[in-house]
């Protein structure tokens, strides 16, 4: 309690006062766009629906896209069976269409599934066969993969996964991490160029220092 | 801009690393052991023997070239005190910085050397593993190193036996390609491992537990191409070359204003004598700044160009030795542009590990940014210094270290042009945008 009956309410009052002149946290998305680390994934929480259920649904897609392999699963699915790691290739297209429906009661049609399009895995045996179905080369395999595929499918990835026995995750984890590896076909779509100016390559950035050097006139001398 | 030529340099300065004429083909053994090629070798095998030779390089001050300078004898002595089947060594000839092309030049030139010293290595810490890093798209680097290993196993020089019966020196060339931090040491295990490059917390060291958990020396190619000339030369002899505390020559890539290209110099040489390989600004331009160190480099002033070309002096004035590049910069330049264009790179090169590497360097990025495009808050210049020392002293890797440099030399060395921007958000040289020109810009 105060000594002075009301000083609290004053000093709340000019505490918002002293806020409202205060310069704004908050931009005007979508104009406005934070600069967001290439790195950055967000906060990891679990989070509980209004019944108290928690909402995770065990479908490893945490686990898979966090590149240094922090986040990895066991659990029971959506069927009551216990999956460790990264499922079998039907199990996941079936647990997908299940949430899908669960939730709004109608498949949804979703482009961020395009990548899960099945591409014939034969060419994958046969390049984990050159290299004796070996982890240690993940890298030739990956890069001969895309040099087959044009890209690394996400079905040569988890043909890989199964059968290497790596972690999906893990592969997926470095694949993201080699500038030289992508998950799109070459042709230029609005995601690999979003990609491509968030992370200047080499040549870019030669361009600009150059740029820097000489002053900018119009690029590099 | 990485131009491949060589630098004419002084006659009196001391040709170890690259031959004064380059030879017509750089991969013909008989030709390069004529010219003493592999004597090194044979010496360490018949007389110095492990101990001895690793003596000869402690005492010979050899301190690697890859940017760190750590003593070269130390590595080996704690790679063959640790228990282990086996050991391995891994020549770095990655070249991280798109702007120099010191490490290819050596390897195309001079395959044999960097060959020679990874041998000399191997047998001195009992390795029976080498490999040769090269970025995948360096392919003209990458035929001269396989050509001239392909030439030495054939000659019996590495491979089985190669250092008497049953033990076998097998030696390949690894390319690796898609990020800038595959030149850090432990990054650069982690792709041969097939592995996501992130370093690793450090003790333990490469040299204790590296790649496969085997003790690992990683050396640059300019450190192993010294290793022969030591041998048959003799420590004292290499001792007195260059600086006391860091002897021999080193690779520059300088950029200036007459020419660009890579010069062989000795460690020590007065800042302002390498960057004056390629020129000084003459007539309307004058000299500004001075980058040392390549992308995560320190920008350093006229008046510090005194300073020798050292680990430690550089160091001490806020730059590194880093990728040996060193690029002059004249009046046209605007000091806060190229700090933001710098820290921009390595913010993005950033592996996103730890908290300072994913969050620390993208805020120094910004900060940078807003002072270039004039939206400074107060205070900003204080919280650039407050943020660059929690990452100096939180980093797990020296990538995050290193990239503060460019802005916190800048503000250091050009407070002046720094003030600029932030107080009347104007830019003294013209260059920064939305910022308006003001009067003396000249172009
Ligand atoms: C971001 C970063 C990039 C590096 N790039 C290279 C490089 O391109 N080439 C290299 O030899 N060393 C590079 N290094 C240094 C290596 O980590 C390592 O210290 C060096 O290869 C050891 O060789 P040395 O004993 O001959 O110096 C880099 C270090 C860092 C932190
Ligand atoms: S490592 Fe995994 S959990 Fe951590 S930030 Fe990255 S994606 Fe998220
Ligand atoms: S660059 Fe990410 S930890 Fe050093």
């Amino acid at each position: 309690m105060s000594l002075v009956p009301g000083l609290g309410l004053v000093r709340g009052m000019a505490l918002t006062l002293r806020r409202f002149f205060e310069p704004k946290a908050t931009i005007r998305y979508p104009e406005v766009q934070a600069d967001i680390p290439p790195k950055f994934r967000g906060r990891l929480q679990l989070l509980y629906d209004e019944y108290g259920t928690l909402k995770c649904e065990t479908c490893f897609q945490c686990a898979q896209a966090c590149p240094i392999e922090c986040i990895d699963m066991g659990g029971m699915d959506t069927k009551g069976r216990f999956h460790v790691h990264w499922g079998a290739a039907e199990t996941y297209g079936e647990r997908r269409e299940e949430s899908a429906l669960r939730r709004s009661g109608r498949t949804v049609p979703d482009p961020a599934y395009d990548h899960f399009e099945g591409v014939d895995v034969g060419p994958v045996d046969d390049i984990l066969e050159t290299f004796d179905h070996d982890p240690a080369h993940l890298l030739p395999i990956l890069e001969a993969t895309q040099a087959h595929y044009g890209y690394l499918p996400v079905g040569a990835l988890k043909r890989i996964s199964q059968v290497t026995g790596t972690w999906y995750a893990q592969i997926y984890g470095t694949a993201s991490f080699y500038g030289h590896l992508r998950f799109e076909p070459p042709t230029v779509t609005a995601q690999a160029t979003a990609i491509s100016e968030r992370r200047p390559d080499e040549a870019a950035f030669l361009a600009s220092l150059g740029a820097s050097l000489t002053g900018r006139p119009g690029g590099d001398a | 801009m990485t131009d491949a030529t060589i630098l004419k340099t002084p006659k009196g300065w001391p040709a170890i690393l690259l031959p004064r004429t380059a030879p017509a083909d750089a991969t013909d053994l008989d030709a390069a052991m004529t010219a003493g090629a592999f004597s090194g070798l044979r010496l360490v095998m018949r007389d110095l023997g492990a101990t001895g030779t690793t003596a000869a390089i402690g005492a010979s001050g050899l301190r690697g070239r890859g940017g760190a300078g750590y003593p070269a004898a130390d590595k080996w002595r704690s790679a063959s005190a640790t228990e282990a089947s086996s050991r391995v060594v891994v020549a770095n000839g990655y070249g991280a910085d798109p702007s120099s092309v010191t490490d290819r030049i050596l390897m195309e030139r001079n395959p044999f050397a960097v060959i020679e010293g990874l041998a000399i290595t191997a047998f001195a810490i009992g390795a029976a593993e080498a490999i040769i890093a090269v970025r995948a798209d360096a392919t003209t680097t990458i035929r001269v190193l396989e050509a001239a290993v392909a030439a030495a196993q054939d000659a019996g020089l590495v491979g089985n036996d190669a250092f008497g019966p049953g033990r076998h020196l097998d030696m390949t060339v690894r390319t690796v390609q898609g990020a800038y931090l595959l030149g850090e040491e432990t990054i650069l295990l982690k792709a041969l491992e097939g592995k996501r490059g992130q370093p690793e917390q450090r003790p333990p060291h490469p040299a204790t537990r590296g790649l496969r958990g085997l003790p690992t020396v990683v050396h640059n190619v300019q450190t192993l191409a010294a290793i022969p000339w030591i041998v048959v030369n003799g420590s004292e002899a290499f001792a007195k070359i260059g600086a006391a505390e860091c002897p021999g020559t080193i690779l520059v890539q300088v950029r200036g204003p007459e020419a660009s290209g890579v010069a062989e110099v000795p460690m020590g040489t007065k800042l302002r004598d390498v960057a004056g390989l390629a020129g000084t600004p003459s007539g309307a331009r004058s000299l500004k700044a001075v980058l040392v160190g390549g992308p995560s480099g320190g920008i350093l002033p006229p008046d510090a160009l005194d300073i020798p070309y050292t680990f430690d002096a550089l160091k001490s004035a806020g730059a590194h030795i880093g990728s040996g590049s060193v690029i002059v910069a004249d009046d046209r330049a605007c000091i806060v542009d190229l700090a933001r264009v710098l820290t921009r790179y390595c913010a993005d090169e950033a592996c996103g590990k730890t908290i300072p590497c994913r969050i620390g360097t993208r805020r120094l990025s910004e900060i940078g940014d807003r002072l270039a495009f004039g939206t400074s808050r107060a205070g900003d210049l204080d919280l650039l210094t407050d943020l660059a020392s929690d990452i100096v002293g939180s980093a797990l890797c020296d990538h995050e270290r290193l990239t503060t440099l460019p802005l916190v030399s800048g503000m250091r060395y050009f407070r002046a042009e720094l003030d600029e921007h932030l107080e009347r958000s104007s830019c003294p040289a013209g260059v920064c945008h939305p910022i308006a020109m003001t009067a003396g810009a000249t172009h």
